[in-house]
């Protein structure tokens, strides 16, 4: 059983990454420890008593937005969904986590190297379920002969080119608003 | 829901599991075929081709990714 001490930890750390996630969603992974600090209403050491340093921050932020992202994905995709459904699951799960999600892919490269694999890895589920739809595809013969990468990373282009100059798409969400036209098209690119 | 201890895929069905044994801790695609689970060297490297193949990323990115996700399973603890 856990004391009253452990329990008291596990919570200031939760809301250290709660209010880290919120933070860099709305101002974007500069954003300082004291900036999260405040908004946890916590002193700023109490920051770095659980997490040594902010790169360590963001790593285990991330790698809990991976863990619980990749579980949706995992909870949505079945092996027999059409490739409609997939993608539309697949955007389903973003528009959830869009804000942060946005800042992620906008600021990846200056991120720590440890971040990018997390980001990799993330993205290493939403692959493996879109290879299982089009190898099927593949086999029925109704998807064009295309190299399963280049499949994958022009959806991955498509959806980040949008969620990235989202301001020239739409006033709010634009996966919210493009979802439809997106996915229709896509599948038009590499449908026979 | 079980986490496969080998790959982190949630197995939330029968057919998720190492030869449908849903007293197995490993998933289906963690299992040889004779339903034992795959040494580390032998995921590494279906992990890395996969990567590779799924995302197009150079090699030596997808090892890097694949040991950073693979020290976090508990079937590869003793391997870092």
């Amino acid at each position: 059983m856990k004391t009253k001490r452990q329990i008291q930890k596990e919570a200031t750390r939760k809301l250290i990454l709660d209010t880290a996630y919120q933070v860099y969603a709305s101002e974007g992974f500069s954003a300082t420890t004291n900036q999260i600090a405040r908004a946890a209403n916590l002193s700023h050491g109490t920051i770095f008593v659980h997490f040594p340093t902010v790169e360590n921050l963001i790593i285990c932020l991330l790698e809990r937005f991976g863990l619980e992202i990749n579980a949706q994905f995992h909870l949505l995709a079945e092996k027999d969904e059409s490739l409609e459904t997939f993608l539309a699951a697949h955007i389903s799960v973003l528009i959830r986590y869009e804000d942060f999600y946005k800042r992620l892919i906008s600021e990846i490269n200056v991120l720590p190297q440890e971040a990018k694999y997390v980001f990799i890895n993330i993205q290493s589920v939403v692959s493996f379920h879109l290879n299982q739809v089009i190898e099927r595809d593949q086999e029925k013969e109704t998807i064009k002969e295309i190299p399963m990468h280049i499949v994958f990373n022009s959806w991955l282009g498509l959806i980040h080119y949008y969620l990235t100059n989202s301001y020239l798409f739409a006033a709010g969400s634009v996966l919210t608003d493009h979802k439809d036209e997106l996915i229709l098209n896509y599948i038009k690119l590499i449908r026979k | 829901m079980k986490t496969c201890i080998a790959c982190g895929m949630p197995m939330k069905k029968e057919s998720d599991f190492a030869m449908g044994d849903t007293s197995k801790a490993y998933c289906i695609y963690c299992a040889k075929e004779d339903g034992s689970m795959q040494s580390f060297e032998e995921k590494k490297q279906s992990l890395v081709n996969f990567t590779i193949k799924t995302q197009g990323l150079d090699k030596a990115v997808a090892e890097k990714a694949v040991e950073n996700m693979m020290r976090q399973l508990p079937a590869w603890k003793a391997f870092f």
